[in-house]
């Protein structure tokens, strides 16, 4: 495993000669030997097409790839990290909730709002974050930031999961998403935008979700 | 029926029950859910002018269904209270969740802490049942006796249960503390008997944020 | 009815709560008897006993400032805490930690102290923003996530350092391997791809011991006195020197600053 937890919010992450990290620009905290962090035009191995992607996604969250011999500290505003591993499936995550994910992952960004028609372009304006989400698969472990932590919620036919849109971090599996509104929830006000739709998750797989519903 | 997942997330296990908390604290559920909006504060005029007051703080939902759902407020702390026929008071904007069987009402405390808006009210929770209350950093809990009275400060008081009396004092020199956040000059002193929840912060306003 | 800390939360009484410890991560408590400690202001949360704290330069504890102040400080921001009692220290639920010297020194940024014992001498560091405790006495110190302790060598994200133990002060790494070449040179000119934000750290050699936080929150500087004007004194003197003023500035991605200068762009 690249990625060791020092403490809830801290992870360490020994370069390799030849293994790339990606992570986000000025996440990290200290490092040791040599080491050089470049800043990503391209941002990971999406090439031109991944980058207009972004452009278009208005993704604000730009990367940097680091690189060389030694061992380097991450973290990012005292965020509670959590670590997955991947196993050749795919986790589909938030942008701006990724700290660092290892050279191995095939990246990618998916439009959300393919899946679910004029609810997921809704679901773009009701949470803010944009209508697409970041796509990591293949075998390699990935930093996840979240408000208060995460906690993960088991996703089985049968049983869909209903999660605040801005509490949801991340999510992995075989799962469809759809925007609706409950029966009663749209009466509620809350503090926000967001509180009158909830994102359903069905399926099989699992979510995870933050200790939270505010935004990073 | 109310269990922790981790410090920061409230589970609360439904087969056709109900619970009332804040609203706008559910992150996520499964199963079947309905919810409610219900006003706090209490009926009539009285509740009517208690609501206008405390604003949104005071907006309670109630959340009746079988599965799970889960609650978490800004990635604050919680603490489960169990209430065996006591009566617990708590800052309202600190209180997450009760069994719906719990009674709440509302007691205006005054004037304490009003250089920074909070303290106008505490929400008072009585009966059998759990309670789910929320601190900035894990609370900690602190035993009066009567050898033994406590001096809190206004902002990190949470909640307290038992047979406590409050005063104020104001120990301190005014000019010392003058400046910080508007200032505590004041001091809470609790004599008696019970327990006192306070949190390792100082931020207890009714905006919620510094 | 489970709770996850067994039967339920510890309850502390003034018999159980820790001497001059932790109560939890969040929470220090400290133990006086008929003795002082120096905190800063507004950051005490409850005590048993009776205590009385009194603004530094405020009367009475004058010679006790004299002995252990060597800062024209501004008073309002800290207090002496005098009485008998137990009194619980915290600072919006950041992690707090106590630190003991042994006729030691220790560096620590302004804003992450909150207490000390009388016993230590507080000093400014040359170092802005720092202040140097020494001698023989405990400290408790604030910060965004829990504290990691690493030796050096080492080079730290200026917003990530919280202090330092016995190894010499740090100086200033610019890190700007990336601009050479043709990318390099494009992102000087056009600006196009930004700054990775890891263009400068402190850099640690030695013996000793670096602090660490896990982020790149900055605590609220305190007041650490007055650099006395006079010439040969860094950050007090004539003509402000060029980079050196601006450590632990955070640097904003795409602006390349002194760098530009440097390579005469």
């Amino acid at each position: 495993m690249t990625f060791t937890e020092i403490n809830s919010k801290m992870i360490q992450a020994t370069v390799i000669p030849g293994q790339r990290l990606y992570s986000q620009r000025g996440a990290m905290l200290a490092y040791k030997g040599d080491v050089s962090f470049t800043p990503n035009i391209q941002g990971g191995q999406g090439g031109v097409m991944s980058m207009l992607g972004r452009r278009v996604a208005n993704e604000a969250t730009p990367l940097m790839t680091v690189e060389g011999s030694g061992t380097v500290m991450f973290g990012h505003g005292g965020h509670h990290i959590q670590i997955i591993e991947l196993t050749g499936d795919t986790l589909y995550v938030e942008a701006d909730r990724l700290l660092a994910f290892e050279g191995t992952l095939q990246q990618g960004t998916m439009f959300m709002g393919s899946q679910g028609g004029v609810m997921g372009m809704v679901r773009g304006q009701v949470t803010g974050q944009g209508l697409f989400t970041t796509t990591l698969q293949g075998r390699g472990a990935v930093a996840v930031m979240a408000h208060g932590g995460v906690f993960e919620v088991p996703i089985t036919p049968g049983r869909p999961v209903h999660v605040d849109p801005q509490a949801y971090v991340a999510h992995h599996g075989d799962v469809r998403n759809k925007l609706s509104t409950a029966l009663g929830w749209r009466d509620m006000v809350g503090r926000g935008s967001g509180e009158a739709f909830q994102l359903e998750l069905s399926g099989s797989g699992a979510v995870y979700v933050q200790a939270s519903e505010e935004k990073l | 029926m109310f269990r922790l997942q981790g410090s920061k997330v409230l589970a609360v296990d439904m087969t056709g029950d109900a619970v009332k908390a804040k609203n706008g604290s559910m992150v996520a559920y499964d199963g079947q859910m309905a919810f409610k909006k219900m006003s706090g504060g209490g009926e009539g005029i009285r509740g009517m002018v208690t609501r206008r007051l405390t604003g949104e703080q005071m907006t309670v939902m109630e959340v009746r269904g079988q599965g799970t759902c889960w609650f978490a407020d800004r990635a604050s702390e919680i603490n489960l209270v169990n209430l065996q026929g006591d009566k617990l008071y708590v800052e309202s904007s600190n209180l997450l969740a009760t069994d719906a069987g719990l009674r709440t009402g509302t007691t205006f405390t005054g004037l304490r802490g009003a250089s920074q808006g909070n303290g106008l009210f505490t929400t008072t929770v009585e009966g059998h049942g759990q309670a789910a209350i929320m601190s900035d950093g894990p609370a900690v809990v602190l035993r009066v006796s009567r050898q033994y009275p406590l001096t809190v400060d206004p902002g990190a008081y949470i909640a307290h249960q038992g047979n406590l009396h409050q005063s104020f004092q104001s120990g301190v020199t005014f000019r010392t503390f003058f400046g910080e956040g508007g200032g505590e000059a004041f001091q809470i002193r609790f004599e008696g008997d019970g327990l006192v929840y306070v949190q390792p912060s100082e931020r207890n306003t009714i905006a919620g944020d510094v | 009815m489970s709770q996850y800390a067994g039967s339920g939360p510890t309850i502390f009484d003034p018999m159980t709560l820790p001497v001059d410890d932790n109560v939890n991560k969040y929470t220090f408590c400290v133990e006086l008897k008929g003795s002082q400690w120096f905190l800063q202001k507004g950051k005490m949360i409850a005590y048993y006993g009776s205590m009385e704290f009194n603004g530094i330069g405020h009367g009475r504890l004058d010679r006790l400032v004299r002995t252990s102040f060597h800062s024209p400080l501004h008073a309002s921001d800290w207090v002496v805490a005098d009485g008998s009692g137990k009194m619980l220290l915290a600072d919006r639920a950041f992690d707090v930690n106590a630190y003991d010297l042994e006729d030691a020194n220790m560096t620590i940024r302004s804003g992450n102290l909150l207490a000390f014992q009388p016993s230590l001498a507080l000093k400014q560091s040359i170092v802005p923003g720092f202040l140097t405790l020494i001698g023989t006495g405990k400290i408790v110190a604030a910060s965004s996530g829990p504290v990691v302790f690493m030796e050096p060598p080492i080079r730290v994200d200026p917003q990530a350092l919280v202090g330092w133990a016995d190894c010499p002060s740090p100086c200033h790494h610019y890190d700007h391997a990336y601009m050479t070449g043709l990318m390099g040179g494009l992102r000087a000119m056009t600006g196009i791809g930004g700054a990775s934000g890891e263009e400068h750290q402190f850099e640690f050699v030695g013996a000793g011991t670096v602090l660490l936080q896990s982020s790149e929150n900055l605590m609220p500087e305190q007041a650490t006195g007055v650099v006395p004007h006079e010439p040969g004194v860094p950050g007090g003197g004539g003509v402000p020197t060029g980079p050196s003023q601006q450590a632990g500035a955070p640097r904003l991605p795409g602006q390349l600053g002194d760098l530009q200068r440097r390579f005469g762009l």
